[in-house]
């Protein structure tokens, strides 16, 4: 195993103290990291939205960490947010004591993010992109997703509902 | 998120700072439909907002529809890089009267 990247580590450890502070549950926050800078996490978090910011305070940083500008990492940590949002108003129904897992890794020059939670089942009707200049509101989260993330991936466990989605991470000259 | 409201003639501009997301975009809303109540124009300073999801924008569309409901200019002004990626990635950009400064937006909405 390789030692974590400095500024990762840091970001990693203030997200798992925040996260405890607050009574979330972490797992291995930085734990895994293999060859070739391949690492994983993994968390279990509330769908209580107060979490929010923190979840975008990691995610930020571990992107512009990657090399994403800072306008390309807020953009990733926005689709990460609304998949989650997503998850929080449609699966749980706004209720606060869902449970939803995250796993973010890194491997094969990519980012990819694993969201499974154990509520209702998105309506397909609603994973759609909104209509361009639409007074709507509806389908934003969903149009942001598909706008930033290479794939995007809904499927149906046993346990409940996953979402995989992926980012291909540039390649600095 | 933080929020000032001051008044200038008959427009209330309503200045909003920090990050909107599904926690207090509810608030916000609650906010932007007050002052645009209690005024005959609203102007929003987005310049200091530093993040903004897809429930923020739900709540400043929806504020734009009831401005058109009771026939109120609403105008945004001094967007933030952060918003305007938002709103160009969401394609609602061009259904808001969007100007670069504050005395701009106040001239737009005369």
């Amino acid at each position: 195993m390789e030692a974590l990247h400095p500024l990762m580590a840091r970001c990693l450890s203030g997200a798992s103290d925040l996260f405890s502070s607050r009574g979330m549950k972490v797992q291995a926050m930085g734990a895994r990291q293999g060859l070739n800078g391949h690492f994983q996490i993994a968390w279990v978090i509330p769908s209580d939205p107060t979490f929010l910011p923190i979840v975008r305070a990691t995610l930020e940083q571990l992107c512009t960490v990657l090399g994403w500008s800072e306008s390309e990492a807020k953009l990733i940590t926005l689709a990460l947010e609304e998949a989650l949002t997503n998850v929080i108003r449609h699966a749980y129904c706004n209720r606060a004591d869902g449970v939803i897992e995250l796993l973010c890794e890194k491997s094969d020059g990519k980012l990819q993010f694993v969201l499974s939670d154990s509520g209702t089942a998105p309506d397909p009707a609603r994973i759609c992109a909104r209509q361009d200049d639409s007074m709507e509101a509806g389908g934003m989260g969903t149009h942001i997703i598909r706008g930033v993330m290479d794939t995007v991936d809904y499927q149906s466990i046993p346990s409940g509902n996953r979402l995989v989605m992926t980012k291909r991470i540039r390649q600095i000259p | 998120m933080k929020t000032s409201v001051r008044d200038q003639g008959i427009v209330r501009i309503v200045s909003v700072e920090g990050d909107i997301d599904l926690g207090n975009s509810g608030d916000l809303r609650k906010i932007l439909f007050d002052a645009l109540r209690d005024s005959g124009k609203l102007a929003l300073n987005l310049g200091a907002i530093r993040y903004i999801d897809s429930s923020g924008i739900a709540t400043l569309i929806e504020v734009l529809r009831e401005s058109k409901r009771v026939n109120k200019d609403l105008v945004l002004f001094a967007m933030s890089p952060a918003v305007r990626d938002v709103f160009k990635l969401t394609h609602v950009i061009k259904i808001f009267q969007v100007y670069e400064t504050e005395e701009q937006a106040l001239g737009g909405a005369a």
